[in-house]
């Protein structure tokens, strides 16, 4: 799995790609923790070019929007492809997460 | 006579990915739609995960297998471990709307496969069965 940090129009965006399994999460979650502890008011993860995600995956996500959650910032999804969205569908985590259409939809909102 | 495929690696979660590739594979071969096959990759990759974590707490030197065999009727893949017997009585997925981290993998385990069941006969480590059913194309 690749994690790439940017900014987007004055938000932090995580844009991941590939695989987000058990061998990979732990390092999504250390660079998701990192970010976290700054308090970004936003922060954008983009599932573009994301092709799996497991339950180890969906985990760092729930964990990372806990801590976001203490200061009232906002962790938000875009471009999430079908496939995964499924999962996030099954999993009732489309109705916590904010998820967006796209990346200008999610730093508009 | 079914068909079988054998897998066997270390349980490092960097094998993960070669058994969902093989998981996917092996349903091309039967023409399985997409969805399923996708489910299936999930839920086989779900079962070797919780073999690494609980099974053998976290030990990447053990041994996994898997074990894929297909006849007309159904789909049939074997997860077998060395490690610590698993208590199927006290496995549950967490209640989905309970939203925290952890407790979903089973819950994608038992929504494609029709059976999920341990081998109780086994006395070292554990057997996972678990079955899927197969309908024709039509019906997928």
């Amino acid at each position: 799995m690749k994690i790439d940090v940017g900014d987007y129009k004055g938000n932090k965006v995580v844009s991941l790609a590939g695989e987000i399994d058990m061998h990979s999460s732990p390092a999504l979650r250390e660079r998701l923790l990192v970010l976290i502890r700054e308090r970004p008011q936003r922060l954008v993860v983009n599932f573009r070019d994301v092709s799996y995600i497991d339950s180890s995956g969906i985990a760092t996500f729930v964990e990372g929007l806990k801590h976001m959650r203490t200061y009232n910032g906002r962790l938000q999804f875009s471009e999430i492809p079908q496939g995964i969205m499924e999962i996030f569908s099954f999993s009732k985590l489309d109705k916590v997460f904010e998820i967006c259409g796209t990346l200008d939809e999610a730093v508009n909102c | 006579m079914s068909d079988t495929v054998t897998v066997r690696v270390r349980s490092h979660p960097q094998y993960l990915s070669l058994i969902r590739d093989v998981t996917v594979r092996f349903c091309s071969i039967y023409g399985l739609s997409e969805e399923v096959t996708a489910d299936l990759r999930l839920a086989v990759d779900e079962a070797c995960a919780n073999v690494i974590k609980h099974a053998y707490r976290g030990d990447t030197s053990q041994r996994i297998v898997v074990k894929y065999a297909a006849t007309a009727r159904d789909l049939r893949i074997t997860i077998e471990d060395t490690g610590e017997k698993a208590r199927p009585e006290l496995m549950q997925g967490r209640n989905l709307d309970d939203i925290r981290p952890g407790g979903l993998g089973l819950h994608f385990i038992k929504r494609v496969f029709d059976t999920v069941v341990y081998d109780q006969k086994r006395k070292n480590g554990n057997r996972l069965l678990l079955i899927k059913h197969l309908r024709s194309r039509d019906e997928d």
